[in-house]
């Protein structure tokens, strides 16, 4: 153990020398405010946390800095607010997007299409180009005939910030149903179906001739049977699951949301890597270009849909209890009433923000934990980010494990969104401000460590909080009459300094391994 | 079929280097055959290239009958290839039963294998639970060789298992790679030249990229000319 102890030495000063200034920084305050403070540290520690672990997931395995996750996070928090503020939408775009899902998901049918063609290998790549293109075009076409209710950004009373104010109010009222007007929708269903087809044809086309033709097993062709079948039941009862989802208590609703925010968070994850990382294995520049890229193209999309001024999502009920007994003292008081607030030493502490929010982060942390260290899965991934050549050469298939660990990195990212934004609100750049954290969290923590990734985090989340709540009570200078009021713009300043710090002591970080 | 492997004028490029300018050789089922040759030479890259690890571009690698060059290097080690590389690669974030474990292709080969493993390698049963980089070198390149041996593997690659260690370690090691080649078939790179010929029934020198002899190592062992010539001396 001396060893050990011996080893990190350094860590462990640079750490207890952070918790001293915070234990100071915690003297200068009342009970109460310390209380809060460091309770607000914990929960934009546990956001950090979200996206700051899938992106050193992704960075220690795929050796890919992936700066769209802060657009990814954002995101994740918009595709939520749609599931639990406008249901109706989310079940109108349920068919045609696992409509299309279905269509790539085939992917196996049309590799083994694709081989049975023989071509000259101009000829297949000119055909593959014209059925992807053909097929994106025709797809276009059919999805802007089908009909999906959506709110209107240029009337006010129809605006996503309308919507939110009614759903805080609790005036879940079932806004005006969309219907097939300009193609019946039958025609609308196959319509989407074989374009997207013929994409995904294309697409098997074209990469062809770098696969070996693999046996086709009928059981892999159940997954996309039942993405189809769901597509065609949301379909049919697109009305009645509507009505069921508008009734639904919105806890649940907050549930589903975030559940459908996480498979959301995969998807794409799993989209990006397969279709635009992958060719850019070993090309850092490109990569960083490319994220970057997607990034602003993610922000330029969420600013067309839901508009560019910010919006809430209403807190679920379980966090919204202003009854007599609120704000509760105890937890007895606190699970009877559902309240929204508490008492802690004095404090009053928000539920949903200071209490849920920490709670799930360490919930995420511990099972991500878990699935690292006893998981076959993670032991893959704890091999594949030192060696990914020897994993390979004992027969696993790394390229499936990277496209797993980017999805679930960008799937953590989208949850991070979706259960900061009840708090923080919604703004289509709410994700840069995060990204900047999570990176510092990272380079203070250690880059490729998972528990570095954690403590960074915490960290980032304390300093800043301390800082803002110093900027609103002031720092009396010693020897002066003058009390030191940090202005809001060196919230962020105080946290480079952290990682300026830390890195000039620890240069990989206080948890990062020596390269 | 004979032969469990198959290089048939294979040319290898890493990044624009031209490593290997063929290379050809035949493996006869359950034999050792020692790659020989000087540093650099191309022995390793041949057993990377055998694996897909560096891609062939022109000439075939035919396995058991199939043909995987080209195949991604995961295909071509499911098909039953154990490869103990160069400077033993053992995850050090893992512990010793982990290293062993993720050479598991189905699920409870090592179960199955725990016994034979354990009577090849008593000393990785005491130290099941350390972790990968806490063992001695000797240790690790026997966990390397072991964690070849979870899979069911008809061929197994081992690139320079003597390196580095010990006169008695190389004598247990020697033992152990003897007793392997009753079940599979081995392809050997090695420096020392005692250790090769003390282990190996044929022999392949790669001289600047190309096989430039083959044949039977005890005719090598009396050519003490071509030794020299090729091995420098021996």
């Amino acid at each position: 153990m001396k060893t050990t102890l011996q080893k990190n030495s350094k860590a462990i000063l640079v750490l207890i020398v952070i918790a001293a200034f915070l234990v100071i920084a915690a003297r200068g305050m009342s009970g109460r405010d310390v209380v809060i403070t460091v309770l607000r540290g914990f929960s934009v520690g546990s956001v950090t946390f979200l996206v700051a672990a899938g992106f050193s997931l992704i960075f220690g395995l795929l050796d890919v800095l992936n700066l769209a996750q802060g657009a990814l996070y954002m995101i994740g928090a918009y595709v939520g607010w749609t599931v639990y503020v406008r249901p109706d939408t989310f079940v109108d775009v349920l068919t045609p997007v696992l409509l299309i899902l279905t269509a790539f998901a085939l992917n196996i049918l049309w590799k083994h299409l694709a081989g049975a063609i023989k071509m000259q290998a101009k000829l297949r790549k000119l055909i593959s180009w014209v059925l992807m293109a053909g097929g994106f075009v025709l797809l276009w076409i059919f999805l802007t005939k089908y009909p999906i209710s959506l709110w209107d950004l240029n009337n006010y009373s129809q605006s996503p910030i309308t919507y939110s104010y009614m759903a805080d109010q609790g005036l879940r009222i079932v806004p005006a149903e969309a219907t097939f007007e300009v193609i019946s929708p039958i025609i609308a269903i196959l319509g989407i179906f074989v374009s997207s087809s013929l994409s995904a044809f294309g697409l098997a086309l074209r990469n062809r001739e770098e696969t070996q033709l693999r046996k086709m097993n009928w059981r892999q062709l159940i997954a996309p049977a039942l993405l189809f079948l769901v597509a065609i039941f949301a379909a049919i009862f697109n009305a009645p699951i509507t009505a069921w989802m508008y009734a639904l208590s919105t806890n649940w609703l907050f549930v589903i949301a975030v559940g459908v925010t996480i498979l959301t968070g995969v998807g794409l994850g799993a989209l990006i890597e397969t279709t635009l990382i992958r060719p850019l294995y070993n090309r850092p520049i490109y990569q960083l270009m490319l994220t970057l890229g997607l990034g602003t193209i993610g922000v330029q999309i969420v600013q067309a849909v839901w508009g560019r001024p910010e919006f809430v999502w209403p807190k679920p009920e379980l966090f919204r209890g202003t009854g007599g007994a609120c704000p509760a003292t105890n937890l007895a008081d606190l699970i009877e009433n559902q309240c929204s607030t508490i008492m802690i030493l004095g404090g009053r502490v928000r539920v949903y923000d200071e209490i849920f929010i920490p709670v799930v982060g360490i919930i995420v942390l511990v099972v991500v934990w878990i699935l690292l260290k006893r998981s076959r899965i993670g032991m893959i991934i704890r091999a594949g980010v030192q060696d990914r050549q020897m994993v390979e050469a004992l027969g696993i298939n790394v390229r499936r494990v990277f496209t797993l660990v980017f999805a679930l990195g960008v799937g953590l990212a989208a949850f991070g969104g979706a259960l900061a934004a009840p708090s923080s609100g919604l703004t289509p750049t709410m994700g840069d401000r995060l990204l900047l954290s999570a990176l510092i969290a990272l380079a203070v923590g250690g880059l490729t460590s998972f528990p570095g990734a954690a403590l960074g985090s915490l960290l980032v989340g304390l300093i800043q909080q301390f800082m803002i709540k110093y900027g609103q009570i002031g720092i009396p200078l010693p020897f002066t009459d003058v009390v030191f009021k940090p202005s809001p713009a060196l919230v962020p300043a105080s946290t480079v300094l952290l990682m300026v710090v830390v890195l000039l002591i620890l240069p990989n970080g206080l948890l990062g391994k020596k390269e | 079929m004979n032969n469990i492997l198959e290089v048939q004028n294979i040319h290898s490029f890493i990044n624009q280097y031209h490593i290997l300018q063929n290379v050809d050789f035949v493996v006869p089922r359950g034999s050792i055959t020692a790659l020989l040759g000087r540093n650099g030479a191309g022995k390793t890259t041949t057993l990377k290239s055998i694996l897909g690890l560096t891609s062939v571009r022109q000439g075939k690698v035919v396995f058991d009958g199939q043909e995987v060059q080209g195949m991604q290097p995961f295909e071509i080690a499911a098909l039953g290839i154990g490869f103990v590389p160069e400077h033993r690669a053992i995850f050090r974030d893992l512990s010793v039963e982990e290293n062993l474990k993720i050479a598991e292709r189905n699920k409870g080969e090592l179960d199955e294998k725990r016994e034979f493993i354990f009577n090849l390698f008593p000393d990785l049963k005491r130290f099941l639970h350390l972790r990968g980089t806490e063992l001695s070198g000797g240790q690790q390149q026997m966990l390397a060789i072991a964690r070849a041996l979870v899979a069911d593997n008809h061929l197994l690659l081992i690139d320079e298992p003597s390196e580095g260690l010990a006169p008695v370690i190389i004598e247990n090691m020697i033992d152990v790679i003897g007793q392997l080649s009753k079940q599979s078939t081995v392809i050997l790179v090695e420096q020392n030249f005692l250790v090769a010929s003390k282990l190996a029934e044929y022999f392949v020198i790669i001289e600047e990229g190309k096989s430039v002899e083959t044949g039977l190592m005890k005719d090598l062992e009396a050519d003490k000319a071509m030794i020299q010539r090729y091995l420098g001396a021996a």
